[in-house]
């Protein structure tokens, strides 16, 4: 008995210790992720490419876009000089405008804002397309979804500068190195990204590159030609942490990867997106950057993290076209130009413009408050959040397939139902005026004759003639 | 003495034979005679509550199970869109083909249903229909050969697979019958009676055949066949155009409509009737021959001909005008392209008629011979036909579903099911490609999202005008503007060459089904499996 009893105890100690070890450890995994502060999952963040606002938005109605009267001299120095108005840019060859710090400087012009084409002619370009413009006819499909979701305002660039920079604060809130270029030995782990911070938490994140070639980092971009320009937009292959460490790596990966993700239901926390050729950097098309980012925001629509997601849209830099409001000056590199941005999500508010202050640090700062991180550096510990764009007091909207067509402005007016119901309705009472007619006068004629049945058959075999043969008649 | 049957369907009045009793008694007619009379009106209003009884219940059995075809959805999305509701207007323009008689009165009732209820609304108001024609059936045959006549054509009608299968669907064939029915009672009312207030309102009935279907224009033919065939009919020619003349008053609706209400109705209008005139012949010449008589009833179609044979010598207007009414349409459309299998139902009732009286000539002859006696004759003759007919419309009605179909057969199986899942699961504003129009137009219906057919012609003369093709598949499918690809087998029946074209789509843009609508079919080991009948792909770039 005593040897039963004790293998009994033995054999439940060994089942509760199976289900621990079978159990915990999944529980462990499932509660080391920590839960979100907002209704939000998923966010994702797509940086494209060399826009300002001004060029993208500059005359969607309700927005801070190109002022009345505009016309931007040719020689700020020489204001009553030949000036150049802002148009619509349409089918005209556009060119890659130079958009180095010293032509953002030379078009801010100590924030008197006239230098947009006299900087660009100090760089031997014409520099009169600076002023020229899209709107909804060029960029049906972005303009769609700002009508159903949000678009900022006032939303600059982090750097007074191009991509390395800007870049740089978009992942980590800092230039990362005092010149607009990637250090030769990489950045060093001094420069805390907001991956850091994730990793550290088991938050789960992944970049995701368009064309994705693992073996260009910082190290072989020199031999990369073109495609080089990942390892600028990818700030994380400057890293040597993040390259030499194969699990940190291991989150760097192709951008097919998001589709399989989203159709397995393995969207990470946090997820980073740069383009390849669909990047919109000019002189490269406007309309396959829409549609770029069409397949990505579709796909989101069409799987279950849809609910839980938001989808930001934002531009590195202004790429040497005009916007006229002046950036504020925050500190010795931004802040830059404003571009293009605007938020995808089951939660952000309906048509809405957001005016709120924001950068590239602000979607640092919405991923920080969401999941209980500590600020990567001063910029955005200082920043607004993005979270106004959002409105978590009403239920997630339904996912909705933006159409690439602009509805024209002049609405169509529908057919005329009245009409319809009118005249079919007077068709069916003529004709059942005129049957009802016939009916009426058949048994008037019959009158309320009692024997009319009999007497008409009597009548009929009177007169019957033998070549008509007739059926029945009520005459 | 004998009653004709004139006699016995004027004393058979209920109403003729209270009143008459005084009457009666002062003239020398046998009552034994009466009293018979009265049994056989008896016999005839039983035969008819039949009709209509067994007719409406072939009717209504599981008259929902299946969703609606592609022709189904579009004339309730057409009354939809009349109704003004604000999702399926956006699918189904108003202005079409044909003019909108049937989809005026589903729109009446639209609200009824609502979106989702609309389908078996519509239905059912098509079943009413249905009845309504065996009703007028009953009563054109009663008019032309007595009421023995009538009800037998009635019970015929009510029980034809032809007649059943057409009116269980929200089509226009159904609508058309009926006013094609009404404009043969009056056409034989004025033929009985001369009068011509029957003309004018024949003029009526005829207006309203065509405003539920242009096709049922060809009647007119019918009737002036009929006229030229039949001398002894007496009309004048100024009763004659005063009648047309009614008629285009009630079709002018269409053309009025059409230009007053905009919406594009009037140039759509245009390209179809281009279309119908030059578009390639949809079905072989031998198409109406192989389908129509078996679902009108190979029996009944040889006892109405046997009848013909019988009445040979008599030869009357009643025959020239059935005949009339039969011949038109059917050398019409034999010989039109455009092949459509419930195109021949306005011959329905004429055929029964025509049969119901071959029936009761036989058993008149029967009974009057003196060798055989044979009174049990008509009834079970009647009955045989009744059956042959039953037992196919009841096939036809089963739920057993099938991978093929036949245009005008019937409801899709799966169809409402893969477009509901579609509008629970699919972002608002996805489009489709389907592997022809139907299963689009059916898409579009019941999942709210637009499809396009991939074997719509890009050449506008060999597509219906309705329907926009899909210009470049591929870079459509690349930009992303269709992100759903839908294959069925019924469509994939019809055409199988864009059916694998389809599927290569799905294969070539990472196509991954995300549902499948099955129906079980018989193995060929005898065991019942489960076979897709519609897949859905996601696709993306």
């Amino acid at each position: 008995m005593i040897r039963w009893r004790a293998l009994f105890t033995g054999l439940t100690l060994l089942a509760c210790l199976a289900l621990l070890t079978g159990l915990l450890p999944q529980r462990a995994a499932r509660a080391a992720e920590p839960q979100p502060k907002t209704p939000i999952k998923h966010v994702i963040v797509l940086m494209q490419e060399n826009h300002s606002f001004d060029n993208y938005f500059g005359t969607y109605p309700g927005a801070d876009g190109i002022p009345e009267g505009v016309c931007m001299p040719v020689d700020p120095a020489d204001p009553g000089g030949e000036c150049i108005e802002p148009f619509h840019i349409g089918n005209r060859p556009i060119e890659d405008l130079d958009h180095s710090t010293a032509t953002a400087l030379n078009q801010y012009n100590g924030g008197k804002m006239d230098g947009f084409v006299w900087a660009l002619r100090l760089r031997n370009q014409e520099g009169t397309i600076a002023m020229g413009y899209y709107d909804g006819r060029d960029l049906p499909y972005y303009w769609n979804l700002v009508d159903r979701y949000v678009l900022f305002d006032r939303f600059f660039s982090s750097a007074m500068g191009g991509s390395v920079w800007n870049h740089m604060y978009w992942v980590a809130a800092q230039p990362g190195s005092e010149e607009n270029r990637i250090p030769p030995e990489g950045y060093g782990d001094d420069v805390i990204t907001i991956f850091d911070r994730l990793e550290e938490r088991g938050i789960s994140w992944k970049f995701y590159i368009q064309n994705y070639d693992p073996t260009l980092t910082f190290r072989t971009m020199g031999q990369g030609g073109p495609r080089a320009a990942q390892v600028v937009w990818c700030p994380l292959l400057n890293f040597p942490r993040f390259i030499d460490n194969p699990d940190l790596f291991s989150h760097i990966v192709p951008l097919d990867e998001y589709f399989t993700d989203l159709e397995n239901g393995t969207l990470p926390s946090v997820a980073y997106i740069v383009p390849s050729g669909a990047s919109e950097h000019p002189p490269g098309s406007i309309r396959a950057g829409q549609r770029f980012v069409k397949s990505l925001i579709q796909a989101l629509m069409r799987s279950d993290a849809w609910y839980r997601s938001a989808f930001m849209v934002t531009y590195d830099d202004w790429g040497g076209w005009y916007d006229h409001v002046p950036p504020p000056k925050v500190d010795d590199y931004g802040y830059g130009f404003r571009v293009p941005a605007f938020l995808v999500s089951p939660y952000a508010k309906r048509g809405y413009i957001d005016h709120t202050e924001l950068d590239f640090t602000s979607i640092l700062k919405f991923i920080e408050e969401n999941w209980g991180l500590k600020p990567l550096a001063e910029r955005d510990a200082r920043a607004n959040s993005i979270s106004n764009a959002f409105d978590f007091s009403q239920p997630p909207r339904p996912p909705s397939f933006i159409p690439e067509e602009r509805a024209s402005d002049e609405e169509r007016p529908g057919p005329r139902r009245g009409v319809i119901y009118t005249a079919y309705g007077m068709g069916l009472f003529l004709a059942g005026s005129v049957i009802g007619w016939a009916a009426v006068d058949s048994r008037r004629r019959r009158g309320t004759d009692p024997v009319y049945p009999l007497r008409r058959l009597t009548r009929r075999r009177k007169r019957m003639m033998p070549r008509r043969s007739r059926g029945a008649s009520d005459r | 003495m004998r009653l004709d049957t004139e006699t016995r369907r004027r004393v058979g009045s209920g109403r003729s034979l209270s009143t008459a009793l005084p009457w009666i008694a002062a003239h020398p007619w046998p009552r034994r005679a009466l009293v018979a009379v009265g049994a056989a009106a008896t016999v005839d209003r039983l035969v008819l509550a039949l009709a209509l009884v067994a007719g409406a219940a072939l009717r209504l059995w599981q008259i929902n199970r299946f969703g609606l075809n592609s022709d189904e959805a579009v004339y309730l999305g057409q009354a939809a869109a009349i109704a003004g509701d604000p999702i399926l207007s956006q699918f189904f323009p108003i202005f079409r083909a044909h003019p909108l008689l049937f989809q005026f009165i589903l729109a009446l009732a639209f609200p009824i249903g609502g979106t989702d209820g609309s389908d078996l609304v519509g239905r059912l108001i098509s079943v009413t229909v249905g009845l309504a024609t065996v009703y007028l059936a009953y009563r054109a045959g009663t008019r032309l050969y007595g009421r023995r006549v009538g009800a037998i054509a009635a019970l015929f009608l009510a029980l034809m697979p032809y007649h059943v299968v057409v009116t269980r669907q929200i089509l226009l064939d159904g609508p058309m019958t009926l006013g094609a029915t009404l404009s043969l009672y009056l056409v034989a009312r004025f033929a009985a009676t001369e009068r011509p207030v029957w003309l004018y309102a024949a003029g009526a009935g005829m207006g309203l055949t065509f405003l539920a279907k242009e096709t049922g224009i060809i009647l007119l033919g019918s009737i002036y066949a009929f006229l030229a065939l039949a001398p002894e009919i007496r009309f004048r020619l100024r009763d004659l155009a005063l009648s047309t003349a009614i008629m285009a008053l009630v079709i002018a609706p269409f053309p009025l409509s059409i230009m007053l209400a905009s919406g594009g109705g009037s140039q759509r209008a245009h390209q179809y009737l281009v279309w119908q005139l030059f578009r390639r012949p949809n079905h072989e010449w031998t198409f109406y021959p192989s389908t129509v008589p078996l679902a009108i009833g190979p029996l009944l179609i040889l006892t109405a001909l046997l009848g013909l044979w019988l009445a040979r010598r008599r030869w009357s207007w009643q025959e020239k005008l059935l005949i009339a009414w039969i011949a038109v349409p059917m050398l019409f459309f034999q010989s039109w392209p455009t092949k459509g299998f419930q195109y021949l139902l306005p011959i329905a009732p004429p055929l029964a008629i025509l049969a119901a009286q071959a029936v009761t000539q036989l058993g008149q002859r029967a009974t009057a011979s003196k060798i055989w006696r044979a009174g049990w004759l008509a009834p079970l003759l009647a009955g045989a036909i009744a059956l042959t007919l039953l037992i196919p419309s009841w096939t036809q009605i089963q739920t057993s579903a099938s991978e093929r179909f036949l245009a005008g057969s019937g409801g899709v199986p799966g169809g409402r099911e893969a477009g509901e899942w579609i509008r629970e699961n699919t972002p608002e504003g996805a489009r489709f490609m389907t592997v022809g129009p139907s299963m689009a137009n059916i898409i579009q219906f019941y999942g709210h999202r637009q499809g396009k057919g991939l074997s719509v012609s890009p050449n506008p003369l060999h597509r219906n005008p309705t329907y926009e093709p899909i210009l470049n598949p591929d870079l459509q499918l690349r930009s992303g503007e269709l992100q759903y690809v839908v294959w069925d087998s019924f469509s994939a029946g019809r055409s199988p060459f864009f059916s694998e074209k389809l599927l290569s789509y799905a294969r070539r843009y990472h196509g991954r089904v995300v549902h499948t609508e099955s129906i079980p079919v018989v193995a060929p080991d005898g065991s019942v499996v489960q076979k897709p009948v519609i897949v859905i792909y996601e696709v993306r770039p």
